[in-house]
């Protein structure tokens, strides 16, 4: 009874194994030429643009329906319609977006990414498409006290890990907290647990102020001036594809008329 | 013919031999009781007849039939043997009863087990359970236990629990019955009631075989004795013979811590 | 107050959501589990020394590494070294990732569960059982698993327990469960940003759930103390 347990067992590890790398290694093979050769082969291949988001409004959020929208990922969805492929929006975890665009369980980053050193040297990016800025956020009622960059050294901040206003902390050399994502650092503010928060410009204005989730803080001033970009495997011609894109969609204007739908044409760049 | 022989039985545990060279045999309907100091071999060559330990060496004959033979590897297949235990009952020292059956399903188990091996099983499925249930209530009545049978081990007492598993060891009907210190486990008080069942089955013509510390009940119900030492026969004989005149020293030394305490 | 109320449907909706998702997990991984801990528990138990060996330096290995880790490992290194992503980037593919680690993981603490209910029933049940004439098979079945079971029911409640709330690692995957379904109310999704208090109401789901497996269990354990 033992015996025949065993070779049980051993029979449901070998199967597993083969189980595991069997059906897909065909898909692999079958891929393998050109898709070593050509990202943009793989992803006509399957049929899917496997697109990775955060949650971030007004760049990819999900209206009433579920439906993924926003200004990324209405270009997203062009884009990948101009390829003759669906767009598949996939949420992961922002500090895994390297790790899922090497092993392939997605094909881009497309997320209001700014395009810091770091980014760039691990991703292969398109151009800029969208303007940004790191800029400061404050209570409403000591916002007057903060309005040059030398009056922040007295500040505890809080800043997304990883993120580029992190970069900005690190540059003045000032005391701040990294927390998991950038509303986190606002509810670090509204709570008084830190002083001040750096986030992105364009979320700034989604989600601080009148009118908002937290009409208790306000914005100060800006540090850097950045861009966003979108954030595709190493060595992609994907990349290419995408700029080309860009390019066409800006010149017959459908690339302003979706940034508007969500109020940021102010912000998209000239291609 | 001899219901049993055993032949020339060696067996060692790592190197050292416990049962040196054990012969002896056994007519239908006697009881034979092994006595002897503990760690002299008694209880190993009881789990040897029950091949619960395989002998290394030696052969052991039913009804004349070779049931076992150390040099042919084909009779050691456990297959083989499982079929072969059933000539052989064995009642255990601690009683082993399955705790989540009652004393009636303990003694049906088996038995129900075995007839769903036989080719008309499915057919008369509720006959041949009505008999075997019949068959087990008549064992627990003869063994005093007719209040006891939906009862449970835990809610029995020790001496109830080794009379249920005197009554599932005959349900099989075995040859041979054998018993491993039947009475150890039992306080004094309950050791007269198991005696008493098995001094019934003596007189019934059971062929036992009995290790046991009753020096008593060895001299009044067996029919043999056979005293171990070390793992040899020191002597054997009619009971009457071994206690009252035994030959051997070794013998004498251990019946007296007997009559003394 | 008044601002809760009104976004209490929205946040319910989108727990309830990820609630199915944690509890098909959970079901999922104990449908796996359970037999494949009881192979797992004979391949260590197994006489066979090769075999007994293997399985226990992987049950050492499952067991001494944190399940965040094989989550990791089970759903990236695919894509990452064999350069073949067999999950794939979707729901499902997440969802069978998850499962496979939390299947494995499962598997090797009921296996020594297992293995400490087989060998804590007396070595004479089997000896009874065979000196009757039963095979190995009739003796596992009919005599030694229901003592085994009595035996594992309290440990294995714990582990069942302990499941329903690691079942949130797999958010390290992007698997969206409750607690990622709570925390995007942090981060901001429909509309809601800030807020921590669908976060704290995953705890009532977890509470609840527990709470009913707590007593289940306990009837189970009641049901089996009809033998000792």
């Amino acid at each position: 009874m033992k015996k025949i347990l065993a070779l049980m067992m051993t029979l449901t590890l070998a199967l597993s194994l083969t189980a595991c790398g069997s059906p897909k290694e065909e898909k692999a093979a079958s891929g393998s030429a050109s898709e070593k050769d050509s990202d943009l082969a793989y992803v006509k291949d399957k049929g899917t643009l496997v697109v990775g988001i955060t949650d971030f409004e007004p760049m990819d959020y999900k209206d009433e329906n579920g439906e993924w929208i926003g200004f990324d990922a209405d270009m997203a969805k062009a884009f990948a319609e101009s390829l003759g492929v669906t767009a598949e929006f996939v949420e992961i975890d922002w500090d895994n977006k390297i790790m899922e665009l090497d092993g392939k369980t997605i094909d881009c980053v497309w997320n209001g990414m700014t395009l810091t050193d770091e980014v760039k040297s691990s991703m292969s990016c398109s151009n800029a498409y969208c303007n940004n800025a790191q800029i400061v956020i404050v209570p409403k009622d000591k916002a007057d006290q903060y309005q040059d960059k030398d009056s922040l050294s007295d500040l505890t901040f809080a800043v997304e890990a990883g993120s580029a206003g992190e970069e900005q902390v690190k540059a003045l050399s000032l005391n701040y907290t990294a927390v998991k994502a950038q509303a986190d650092a606002l509810m670090e503010v509204a709570a008084g647990t830190s002083d001040a928060a750096i986030i992105d410009s364009l979320m700034a204005a989604a989600m601080v102020g009148e009118g908002t989730s937290y009409d208790g803080l306000t914005y100060t001033i800006g540090l850097n001036n950045e861009e966003y970009g979108v954030g595709f495997r190493k060595g992609s011609d994907l990349t290419t594809a995408l700029n080309d894109f860009f390019r066409s969609s800006y010149e017959d204007g459908s690339m302003t008329e979706r940034a508007e739908t969500y109020g940021v044409q102010a912000a998209v760049i000239e291609q | 013919m001899p219901i049993l022989e055993v032949e020339h039985i060696r067996k060692y545990f790592d190197h050292i031999e416990v049962l040196k060279d054990i012969s002896f045999s056994l007519e239908q309907g006697q009881v034979v009781s092994i006595i002897g100091s503990s760690g002299s071999g008694k209880t190993t060559l009881l789990r040897c007849l029950n091949f619960l330990e395989r002998p290394d060496k030696g052969v052991i004959r039913v009804n004349g039939e070779i049931l076992f033979d150390a040099d042919n590897p084909a009779a050691r297949q456990e297959a083989e043997i499982r079929k072969k235990r059933l000539h052989f009952g064995l009642v255990f020292q601690s009683f082993n009863l399955f705790p989540q059956y009652t004393a009636l399903q303990n003694v049906m188990l088996a038995k129900e087990l075995l007839a769903k091996e036989r080719p008309d099983y499915k057919a008369n499925r509720k006959s041949i359970h009505a008999e075997i249930e019949a068959q087990a209530e008549q064992l627990l009545r003869q063994m005093g236990l007719s209040d006891r049978m939906s009862n449970y081990p835990h809610q029995l007492s020790g001496g109830q629990c080794q009379r249920v598993a005197i009554a599932r060891a005959l349900a099989l009907q075995p040859d041979i019955l054998c018993f491993d210190e039947p009475t150890s486990a039992l306080d004094p008080e309950l050791t007269g009631e198991v005696l008493k069942v098995m001094k019934e089955l003596a007189e019934q013509n059971t062929t036992m075989v009995i290790v046991t510390h009753e020096m008593a009940f060895a001299r009044d119900v067996a029919n043999h004795v056979i005293f171990m030492d070390n793992g040899h026969i020191l002597e054997q004989g009619e009971p009457l013979e071994v206690f009252e005149h035994p030959k051997e020293e070794r013998t004498r030394q251990f019946l007296a811590r007997f009559t003394q305490g | 107050m008044e601002q809760i109320l009104e976004q209490l449907p929205i946040v319910l909706k989108a727990l309830n959501i990820g609630f199915l998702q944690t509890l098909k997990l959970f079901f999922v991984t104990l449908i796996g589990a359970f037999p494949l801990g009881l192979v797992i528990a004979f391949g260590s138990m197994s006489r066979f020394k090769p075999l007994s060996y293997f399985t226990k330096i992987i049950v050492w290995i499952i067991r001494g590494t944190p399940l965040m880790i094989q989550l990791l490992i089970i759903y990236y290194f695919p894509g990452l070294v064999l350069h073949n992503p067999v999950w794939g980037g979707g729901e499902t593919g997440r969802f069978v990732a998850a499962s496979v680690s939390f299947i494995l993981n499962y598997a090797c603490y009921f296996s020594e569960i297992y293995r400490g209910g087989i060998q804590g029933v007396p070595i004479g049940q089997e000896e009874a059982g065979l000196v009757l004439g039963m095979t190995r098979g009739q003796i596992f079945f009919k005599i030694t698993l229901l003592q085994m079971i009595k035996r594992i029911v309290p440990p294995m409640s714990n582990e069942i327990i302990t499941l329903v709330k690691d079942t949130s690692l797999a958010r390290i995957i992007a698997l969206q469960e409750i607690i990622w379904a709570g925390q995007a109310f942090m981060k901001g999704s429909q509309g809601i940003s800030g807020a921590i208090w669908p976060l704290f109401f995953t705890a009532v789901y977890y509470l609840i759930c527990n709470g009913i497996l707590t007593v289940l269990l306990g009837q189970l354990e009641k049901k089996l103390d009809y033998f000792k």
